[in-house]
């Protein structure tokens, strides 16, 4: 299970080992990982192989989020308020991957709904990183990104509303992919924020990415917004060849001095960012600086609460208790409705609900909701203005390594630096993107993430390709650091 | 002095069918009054009314009415396997109309 996907597919088609041999181990590991982790909400005992066929996939374990529908299959969201749903159907994500023969061996936790970035809201617990347990995976595909990263199989499915990939990635050292919005139907994924929720993958090479991808996409008449990729074969068009390309990272975020009081871990991550960057250069790419208002940058933060708030209180209103989910006590179905969310929701979800509240009654909906979207818009024209002289933007993800468990509430605070929130631009335009791991600060990773304009995915997978193969990181496992 | 007031919380929450603890009051205050710092920012922003709200990620979005065709539904069974209180082929909840309030 320390194996890529392709190797994986050759050693099953040479006889050398059997899907019943990989799932046993993956089983094991999982056992293992969730004792020292607890990145699991259900271990599968009984998984075994469904069908034969052609795909690199077949045969191979794999991992699903709790927040993907699966048939006959506990899918919590990692919430009280559905710890026993039971869905009847297939996501359809989860169903291309079933029939391209992959095999699901457990259901990971997360930060509840996918609403939050630490991994430490899910009604199973804290998900602690593979690489330091005092640290956190970040979220909310935690659970995903530990096992992942601990080698209990090749690939677990991830949701991304913010930077849920891609920053668990980073955190946890291994690859995270989305793809351009709509790429992957997003029919059976329990809803966050629509407009801002896509599909994805936690791998350890960035071909594992493509492979998974390919088999995960495709049109769905079940998800309007999903669209024709058919045309798109992300895993043969990566050729490593970046001659010509051009890059560039934003000054504001990247420059050590726009950081006052820098610790250690920020001033070594950014050091080590440009170093990659100009080693990369020896591939035959551009990558130039560009600069963006800082003014734009800052106000990023509160306008991804206000539009993710907005969209989730919406879509989360179906939580009663009532049809599904535990029911409530109350004398009347109003108190049993509220007694249901009141114990269900974590306080995380309670503070988003009531913030997505304010900002949709109609006297507030004009400075908030509206002005949100504004902005929204000006950040992803500038984004898409910079793609028209660019092939990517590549930045460091976050501010350094895993942050410690005790040092994050996910609470907004006043100085949030725009440099830990900068991914959700990815998901204001719907933009491909991808973190691979870039290095190391004390002995725990740090990553780095390359975005390109909409249904430019294969030139984003082929860059992160070429990245990725200029540094010793490929497929690596997690390997726990020791505390004095 | 925040303009956000417990007051105005437990009224939203209460509308979101949500009960908070005092601590869980008072973190929502101490958010608002940030999101309200930086929103206050971006009115200063040049011509922000004139800019259409974007909604969705995708410019070229193309909606296209499908053909009304009758699909298999759902069985009722299926429907109903989550829900905790059922009677026959129904949703069991406490009577509404004339109820207690």
């Amino acid at each position: 299970m320390d194996k890529t996907i392709e190797e994986l597919h050759q050693l099953l088609k040479e006889g050398k080992v059997t899907s019943e041999e990989l799932v046993k181990e993956s089983l094991q590991k999982s056992h293992e990982v969730e004792e020292k982790y607890n990145a699991f909400v259900t271990i599968l005992d009984d998984a075994k192989k469904e069908v034969d066929t052609d795909s690199l996939l077949c045969g191979i374990p794999f991992g699903i989020k709790d927040n993907y529908s699966t048939k006959d299959i506990l899918s919590t969201g990692s919430s009280n308020t559905l710890k026993n749903y039971i869905p009847f159907f297939n996501a359809t994500a989860v169903e291309n991957l079933l029939k391209a023969g992959a095999i699901p061996v457990n259901k990971t936790a997360m930060d509840e709904f996918g609403m939050g970035g630490t991994g430490t809201t899910a009604h199973t617990g804290i998900i602690k990183n593979p690489w330091d347990p005092t640290r956190m995976c970040a979220g909310s595909s935690a659970g995903s990104a530990c096992a992942v990263a601990s080698g209990v199989y090749p690939f677990a499915l991830g949701s991304d509303t913010g930077d849920s990939i891609r920053k668990p990635a980073a955190y946890c050292g291994i690859v995270g992919y989305k793809p351009t919005y709509g790429m992957i139907s997003r029919y059976g994924l329990f809803p966050f924020a629509s407009s801002l929720d896509h599909c994805g993958v936690l791998t350890r090479s960035v071909k594992d990415a493509a492979i998974v991808v390919d088999a995960m996409k495709g049109i769905d008449e079940k998800d309007m917004t999903s669209w024709d990729s058919s045309n798109i074969h992300l895993y043969d068009s990566i050729t490593g060849n970046v001659q010509g390309k051009k890059l560039c990272y934003i000054k504001e975020l990247c420059n050590l001095e726009n950081y006052q009081d820098a610790g250690e871990e920020l001033r070594n991550h950014l050091q080590n960012f440009h170093q990659v960057i100009e080693n990369f250069k020896k591939s035959g790419v551009t990558i130039e600086e560009v600069s963006v208002d800082q003014k734009l940058l800052d106000a990023l933060p509160s306008v991804y609460v206000i539009i993710s708030c907005a969209e989730a209180t919406s879509n989360m209103s179906n939580l009663t208790g009532i049809i599904f989910g535990p029911r409530g006590e109350g004398k009347n179905i109003n108190e049993m409705m509220k007694d249901h969310r009141t114990k269900g929701f974590s306080p995380l979800i309670k503070r988003r609900f009531v913030i997505g509240s304010y900002v949709l009654q109609k006297e507030n909906q004009e400075r908030y909701f509206k002005n949100a979207g504004r902005v929204r818009r000006m950040l992803v024209d500038t984004w898409k203005n910079i793609f028209k002289n660019y092939d990517a933007v590549i930045l460091p993800v976050a501010s350094g390594p895993a942050r410690h468990l005790d040092s994050d509430k996910d609470m907004l605070e006043k100085d949030t630096a725009v440099l830990e929130e900068h991914l959700q631009i990815g998901n204001f335009g719907g933009f491909p993107s991808i973190t691979i791991p870039d290095g190391f600060i004390n002995d725990l990773p740090v990553g780095i993430n390359i975005t390109g304009n909409v249904y430019d995915d294969s030139n984003v997978l082929n860059i992160a390709y070429a990245l990725e193969s200029t540094m010793n990181y490929k497929n690596q496992i997690a390997k726990e650091v020791k505390h004095e | 002095m925040s303009k956000f007031t417990k007051e105005l919380v437990d009224s939203l929450a209460d509308k979101l069918l949500i009960g908070l603890s005092p601590e869980e009051n008072q973190m929502i205050i101490d958010e608002f009054d940030i999101i309200d710092e930086n929103i206050s920012k971006v009115d200063s922003f040049e011509n922000i009314k004139d800019i259409e709200p974007m909604t969705h990620c995708l410019d070229d979005f193309t909606f296209e009415l499908r053909e009304d065709c009758a699909s298999e539904s759902v069985p009722i069974e299926d429907l109903l396997r989550n829900c905790e209180k059922t009677e026959g082929r129904e949703v069991e909840v406490p009577k509404v109309v004339g109820g207690e309030n």
